[in-house]
């Protein structure tokens, strides 16, 4: 930059500053600004969404009310009367009555709350936990009341929508489990205004019909209300007094089936049943049928199995017996002889069999142990042998003596030998045995 | 049954199915738990394949009937069918 060059015309401060400036100090200004404001805005009524909502322990209630555009910083004081203030919460729409002023502390303008009321879903919340208070007190919820559902139910009433999908959703698991269902459609729109009169005007008409028509029909058995998923609004009519009153006044069981499964509705609290959803009921009303169904079908094959059993058990006895009988006939007796005969005459020619396979045996063994006894050698040894005691025996012989020129005499008669003289009697015939030949002679007296 | 006799059931010598399927549950108990002879058990087979018909057609039937509550200009509830807007 430049040095700025002062002009000629420049005569410097003509007034001193103290003279031209008006210095506030910041609690003046703030002061001011607050003055202002409480003036010209004041009391006003704003609605917004609030947002970073902080509950102090001091019991007063700090948050931001916003839209789309801007926020504004609301304080509500622990004294001010406010009903359900536990209902503010983030997110929540709210309508606020309330003075603007500031907070010259921190410089911050703000809504001191006087005054609030819940708008869309906050507000429904709270009529919602007022009339379930309100009904829960006059005991519509007691649970002595509920009554049970019919099993086999043959005819229903439908309070819904005609063109919703509720009905739809009901139907096709009613076809798929229990065709044989009737469905009594009172129509009622489920939602928007006039909805909640209508659904309870069904469910008188139903219980009116069901007392006019008990004594030519079959009557109803019970009351399906139910409609499909939505918003809270869209279900409001569910949670609207009337349609509390006419399921509590129903003479006919009531299932109610509203929305999905975490959507509690008032009349689900009254009804004797809840379900999670339209099929859900559809699936409750038709368990009794559809379970039977099994059991029909399959009881055709219970009661054939019975039977068979039966039979094969008669079968069993009469075999049996007759097993029995046939072992007590004398022609079994006969058999059975015939049989051990049969066996024994086996038992003979195996016995047989064997008794010769072992003398076959031995005799292998013998001629085997024989061979390797080498008769030739042996049958040369013993001629030998025999030779020998051949020789021995010739030389003890009396052959040899005779030869030498010996004799031997014996009495001719007995043939004893003669060994003593004196005992020869004269005339004895005598025998002389020589080396050869031999001599008869008589003894000399 | 505790339901009242029916005119139209009774014209067409219909069972109602809840009352064929009791009798058909019993008959079913019965064959099962007791020694019966041979022919009263082919009796209670025979008459329990007739409740077992029965409660087929019952379950058989095609199309589930839908009548619409209505109120005439008297002030008096009648049935009127309903036909399924299917879109």
């Amino acid at each position: 930059m430049s040095k700025p060059v002062k002009s000629q015309w420049d005569f410097g401060e003509l007034f001193s500053l103290a003279e031209t400036r008006k210095v506030l100090s910041v609690w003046e200004l703030a002061s001011d600004i607050k003055r202002l404001l409480e003036k010209s805005v004041g009391s006003v009524w704003v609605s917004g969404e609030i947002t970073n909502l902080r509950a102090q322990n001091s019991g007063h209630v700090y948050f931001t009310l916003k839209d789309a555009a801007a926020q504004l910083s609301c304080v509500l004081f622990s004294r001010e009367k406010v009903a359900r203030r536990e209902l503010l919460a983030d997110g929540q729409k709210v309508l606020l009555q309330g003075d603007v002023t500031v907070y010259e502390a921190r410089g911050q303008y703000q809504l001191i709350v006087r005054a609030v009321e819940l708008q869309g879903v906050g507000a429904l919340q709270a009529q919602f936990e007022k009339l379930k208070q309100k009904l829960q007190a006059e005991g519509l919820f007691a649970a002595e009341r509920k009554r049970a559902l019919p099993k086999f139910p043959a005819r229903i009433g439908l309070v819904t929508s005609p063109t919703g999908a509720a009905i739809r959703d009901v139907l096709h698991v009613v076809q798929r489990r229990n065709p044989a269902l009737e469905v009594i459609l009172a129509p009622a729109r489920v939602q928007g205004d006039g909805a909640a009169r209508e659904i309870a005007g069904a469910i008188r008409s139903l219980n009116e019909f069901n007392l006019s028509l008990a004594t030519r029909y079959s009557p109803l058995d019970l009351i399906l209300i139910t409609r499909g998923g939505g918003s809270l609004e869209d279900l409001w009519a569910f949670n609207e007094e009337p349609v509390a009153r006419a399921i509590f006044e129903s003479k006919l069981p009531v299932v109610s089936a509203v929305g999905h499964e975490i959507d509690f509705t008032i009349a689900d609290f009254v009804a004797d049943v809840r379900a999670a959803t339209p099929s859900a009921a559809a699936e409750i009303i038709t368990e009794g049928v559809f379970a039977s169904r099994e059991f029909v079908s399959d009881a055709l094959d219970l009661m054939r199995l019975r039977v068979h059993r039966c039979l094969t058990n008669a079968q069993q006895d009469f075999s049996s017996l007759a097993g029995r009988w046939s072992r007590r006939h004398p022609r079994r007796r006969l058999d059975e002889s015939l049989q051990r005969l049969d066996d024994l005459q086996s038992g003979l020619l195996r016995g047989l069999k064997t008794a010769v396979r072992s003398r076959e045996l031995a005799l292998q063994n013998l001629a085997g142990r024989f061979l390797r006894a080498q008769p030739a050698l042996t049958v040369k040894a013993r001629r030998e042998t025999l030779r020998q005691l051949e020789k021995r025996l010739h030389a003890l012989g009396p052959q040899q003596v005779l030869a030498r020129g010996y004799s031997i005499t014996t009495d001719a008669a007995s043939g004893m030998v003669v060994r003593n003289a004196a005992l020869v009697k004269a005339g004895q015939k005598l025998k002389t045995q020589l080396a050869k030949g031999e001599i008869f002679s008589r003894s000399e007296p | 049954m505790s339901k009242p006799a029916k005119a139209g059931d009774a014209a067409k010598g219909n069972v109602p199915f809840e009352e064929a399927l009791k009798k058909l549950e019993g008959i079913v108990d019965a064959m099962e738990a007791d020694d019966l002879p041979l022919e009263t058990l082919l009796a209670r087979y025979e008459e329990g394949a007739r409740l077992v018909k029965i409660c087929q057609e019952k379950l058989a039937e095609a199309e589930v009937k839908i009548q619409q509550l209505e109120k005439t200009a008297a002030g008096e509830i009648k049935l009127k069918p309903h036909a399924l807007s299917e879109e």
